[in-house]
């Protein structure tokens, strides 16, 4: 492999980090669109478990994901820390409510390992990889991968 | 060797024996599991616990516990034929480390690990994995996911009766590749066996991970290469 397609290879990415439980987690910054206080999340009758509600963000309705739900993890009360950060998917503009919002962070292609899937390929695809970031591991998900098409459809019914 | 007449009823009745035992000690079944008969634990003297973190097939062995194969003999009626594919490790003596998980005491192949390592470091926990997959841990370099044990073994059902944050798992067995570490109460010795101590397994179709039985202790000697997964990735 020549140099340049080396250095091709292992392009920086820069990635907005998060926390959620005891774990840090990383989203690709080119689909974070803004990163919001929690203010009042308007609860959806009839909607599925992982979706909190809607937020009206400057006249447009954004459906807020429960990132815990999402993850498999217990549910939490909103504090000070909490975060919904605004994200672009492949076709709609979601927000994800996380714990707290931690930094951005530059990782090469090169330090990203694939995370052991063990599991269910359709639960667990959005687990991009994982890094070592300061004496801890930082998963890498992949936001394109976060709602299955089905999921996104329900969405459009909101 | 010829197995005598008078020694084949003999060699039959412990194999029953045997498959009961197991089977009591594996079966996914809503109750306890019975603690194992007496006979189970070993005696004395107590095991010697190994060196922490240090390569294990380096270490030398401490009180090694050559088990004594008086009662068994190599040749099975054809009923209980071993494996004709055994591990490579299985057809020799083999060096084995005993370890305990819940109410079991397990053997396996030292050649199979790469060094022991004790719970209470950071264990990152993945989203949407398998219950039995407790999360990944660095060490040296590598993201080890680590896997428990008594799940893997007893089936989700029995461990759930568990609760890890009042009892937590002590140790991990990092297998050969690094990529994977069996959570597990207590390491309890290194011996040598031969092949001959044990009851190899004729069929493993059900629990391929379980290739045999060290007949003198009922300790299920497990093939970890068959109990860990297949890591896609990583």
């Amino acid at each position: 492999m020549s140099q340049s397609q080396e250095k091709q290879n292992n392009k920086g990415l820069q990635w907005v980090t998060f926390r959620l439980g005891d774990e840090k987690y990383g989203i690709n910054v080119m689909q974070v669109q803004e990163v919001l206080r929690v203010a009042e999340i308007a609860p959806v009758p009839g909607a599925p478990s992982y979706v909190l509600g809607i937020i009206n963000l400057r006249g447009n309705v954004v459906t807020v994901i429960d990132t815990r739900n999402r993850f498999g993890l217990m549910s939490k009360e909103t504090d000070d820390s909490s975060r919904i950060v605004v994200i672009e998917t492949a076709s709609h503009i979601i927000g994800i409510l996380v714990d707290s919002v931690a930094e951005v962070v530059e990782l090469h292609t090169s330090d990203i390992e694939t995370a052991p899937n063990v599991g269910n390929e359709e639960t667990s695809k959005y687990i991009q990889g994982v890094t070592s970031r300061d004496n801890e591991l930082l998963i890498l998900v992949d936001l394109n991968q976060f709602l299955s098409d089905d999921e996104i459809s329900e969405l459009d019914m909101f | 060797m010829a197995v005598s007449l008078n020694n084949a009823p003999h060699i039959l009745h412990q194999e029953l024996a045997l498959d009961t035992y197991l089977k009591t000690l594996l079966e996914e079944l809503p109750v306890a599991v019975p603690s194992p008969p007496p006979e189970a634990t070993p005696a004395t003297p107590p095991r010697t616990l190994q060196p922490v973190t240090k390569p294990l097939v380096k270490n030398p062995v401490k009180q090694p516990q050559t088990l004594k194969a008086k009662a068994v003999r190599q040749e099975f009626p054809p009923c209980a034929l071993p494996l004709a594919v055994m591990p490579e490790w299985a057809q020799h003596e083999f060096q084995a480390i005993f370890f305990k998980v819940g109410p079991l005491i397990l053997a396996t192949p030292l050649t199979e690990l790469s060094r022991t390592l004790k719970f209470g470091r950071v264990i990152t926990k993945i989203p949407k994995q398998p219950s039995w997959f407790m999360g990944l841990l660095e060490d040296q370099g590598k993201k080890i996911g680590i896997l428990d044990t008594s799940q893997l073994i007893l089936g989700k059902s029995k461990s759930l009766n568990r609760d890890l944050i009042e009892q937590p798992f002590k140790s991990m067995l990092v297998t050969q590749d690094g990529n994977w570490a069996l959570a597990c109460d207590e390491v309890l010795s290194i011996a040598k066996v031969t092949p001959e101590q044990v009851r190899w397994r004729t069929d493993r179709q059900s629990r391929p991970w379980l290739i045999g039985t060290v007949i003198e202790e009922l300790t299920a000697v497990i093939d970890v290469s068959r109990l860990t997964p297949r890591r896609k990735g990583g």
